[in-house]
């Protein structure tokens, strides 16, 4: 028994010892600009907008070596977001929403990327019709500007193609699935799908930020 | 003061939709809201304004929505003749609020069905004639409404439509007709498999059933009308089939306000509620239509209305096709009892 314990700790040390032998990172502090975001957003046949802007935390560049010795390499980035969304369903409501997420986007050499984007926030809703009040004598009045504050979470999830990889152009065209869940809506929560299609703009400098990188090599 | 004008902009684009337009016409569909005690609930009218003559949808549940009473049959057959409010209670359909489940309950409902003919009266004129139709729970709350103080001097006419004012003798008459109906099922050897169970449920229930024993029975009341060929089949998917999509329904906002208020703590106390007693303070003149396989509101509901509400101005139709759903399982007898009886009494 105590020569099994003993087998097992030293095949775990020697596995783990080969497998940190086969990556190698260099970390190094590189200057990245925000990006700008601009998407159409829509649930169903209903229309919405949506304006970000993305902050890099930071990049990890990846090389993989597979057993044959051919060489992927990805890049997978992660940046604090903040957006402004709208969309516009007649006679129910409007909702206008401020959120600020995590997005992890991983982007192969060739500009093909997958994110995941989790959100919190703050949403607004203007009713879709005139609000009434009706006072215990039966007068009535407008009520302006009805509507709700939710809190709001979101999580999201897509593909693109990153133009700046291959064709050095400064933007990246994208397509997600959001779920949107606001509460406390009715003492429940409301869901809400919303399919974004969007262009996201790299400029070279603006709002730029020293973020950490590093490559790998796996 | 030039950032501050985009957020002017964007604020009177958000609140152009809110602002008050009120179409007297013959082809009329207009959304506005009642904001009353936490809720803010979606009123559709449709139809002819013109007529200043008003059907009031007043839906089941607690929790379902009036979006489904919404059929092109009674868009062309009542809206054509007068105008029909389609109205989302308290967390139901497309009514919206924040933490409000603390003012869903009956007496709260029923304040809220007063305000909803006084806004009704207010925007198309004091003068309009409101017909009340309270379909399955809404024949609770319209109960409740019309025993209360001095409201049924709001509205001309009471249409009781697969409705239940008792919830207490509405499980005796559920458990009574499944049982007399599964018998006689049984013996002309249909649906044996399924009746067997609904037998023997109701030999070991009998009476003075809790609340777990009424869901069991409600449970069964509306499978029970689906073994009927001649009765047309109502379920989330023919439901779907009106196309949800192009008359821009908030379909999870309806799902998730079904799902909060059919399970809300109240429904235990609407279980022990009664308005037969109360019922004798009716004058208003009624009709009462029910199906003959509605199981969920047995027609012995209505004949107790019948018999103690007091007005000799009063009528009993039975469809001989239908089960819970009248509306939407004789369309055609439907709107001609409708249409005949506000015929009457506009």
């Amino acid at each position: 028994m105590r020569f099994l314990k003993l087998h097992l700790t030293l095949v775990t040390f020697l596995y783990s010892a080969f497998c940190f032998a086969q990556s190698a990172d260099s970390v190094r502090i590189e200057k990245k600009s925000s990006n700008l975001s601009l998407s159409y957003i829509s649930s169903l046949i209903y229309p919405g907008a949506r304006l970000g802007i993305e902050f890099p935390v930071n990049t990890i560049y990846i090389t993989k070596i597979s057993k044959s010795g051919k060489e992927k390499d990805f890049t997978k980035d992660r940046f604090v977001t903040a957006n402004l969304s709208w969309y516009h369903h007649p006679a129910f409501h409007d909702n206008v929403y401020i959120s600020a997420g995590w997005t992890m986007r991983r982007t192969k050499s060739h500009g093909f990327l997958t994110e995941f984007s989790p959100e919190i926030g703050l949403s607004r809703t203007f009713l879709g019709g005139t609000t009434y009040r009706v006072d215990d004598n039966g007068n009535v009045t407008i009520k302006r500007a009805a509507g709700y504050y939710y809190a709001l979470v979101s999580v999201g999830g897509g593909i693109g193609y990153d133009f700046s990889k291959k064709k050095q152009k400064p933007f990246l065209l994208f397509s997600k699935f959001n779920l949107l869940m606001m509460f406390p809506y009715n003492s429940t929560i409301y869901l809400r799908p919303v399919v974004e299609i969007g262009l996201i703009y790299k400029p070279i400098d603006f709002l730029s930020l020293k973020v950490k990188s590093k490559s790998r090599t796996k | 003061m030039k950032h501050i004008i985009p957020f002017v902009f964007l604020f009177f684009v958000l609140t152009s939709c809110q602002k008050e337009k009120i179409t007297i016409g013959t082809n009329v569909s207009e959304t506005f809201y009642l904001d009353n005690n936490g809720a803010s609930m979606r009123l559709l009218v449709e139809g002819n304004t013109s007529s200043h003559t008003f059907l009031l949808f007043v839906h089941g549940g607690p929790g379902s929505s009036s979006y489904f009473y919404n059929t092109d049959y009674i868009s062309q057959n009542i809206e054509n003749k007068y105008a029909v409010v389609y109205w989302d209670q308290r967390n139901a359909g497309g009514s919206q609020g924040n933490s409000n489940g603390d003012h869903l309950n009956l007496p709260q409902m029923t304040e809220d069905l007063k305000k909803v003919i006084q806004l009704i009266k207010y925007r198309y004129g004091q003068g309009s004639g409101i017909f009340i139709l309270g379909h399955s729970f809404g024949g609770l709350l319209t109960a409740s409404f019309m025993t209360t103080a001095d409201n049924q001097s709001l509205v001309k006419g009471w249409i009781f439509a697969d409705g239940s004012h008792n919830y207490p003798l509405n499980d005796t008459l559920t458990r009574k007709m499944l049982f007399t109906i599964g018998h006689e099922q049984i013996a002309k050897n249909k649906n044996t498999d399924k009746w067997i169970p609904i037998i023997n449920y109701c030999n070991a229930h009998t009476g003075n059933f809790t609340f777990e024993e009424s869901n069991q029975l409600y449970a069964y009341a509306s499978d029970a009308e689906t073994y009927f060929n001649k009765v047309k089949k109502i379920n989330l998917a023919t439901l779907m089939d009106y196309d949800p999509v192009q008359y821009g329904w908030p379909v999870t906002s309806i799902l998730l306000n079904q799902n909060y208020s059919s399970n809300a703590s109240f429904n235990r106390d609407l279980a022990i509620t009664e308005f037969s007693s109360k019922l004798g303070v009716v004058i208003t003149p009624t009709l009462l239509l029910y199906g003959k396989y509605d199981f969920v509101c047995p027609g012995g509901l209505e004949e107790d209305v019948f018999n103690r509400i007091n007005t000799q101005d009063k009528k009993i139709a039975i469809s001989p096709i239908s089960g819970h759903n009248i509306m939407l399982q004789d369309e055609v007898f439907f709107c001609k009892e409708v249409n005949a009886f506000i015929e009457s009494h506009q």
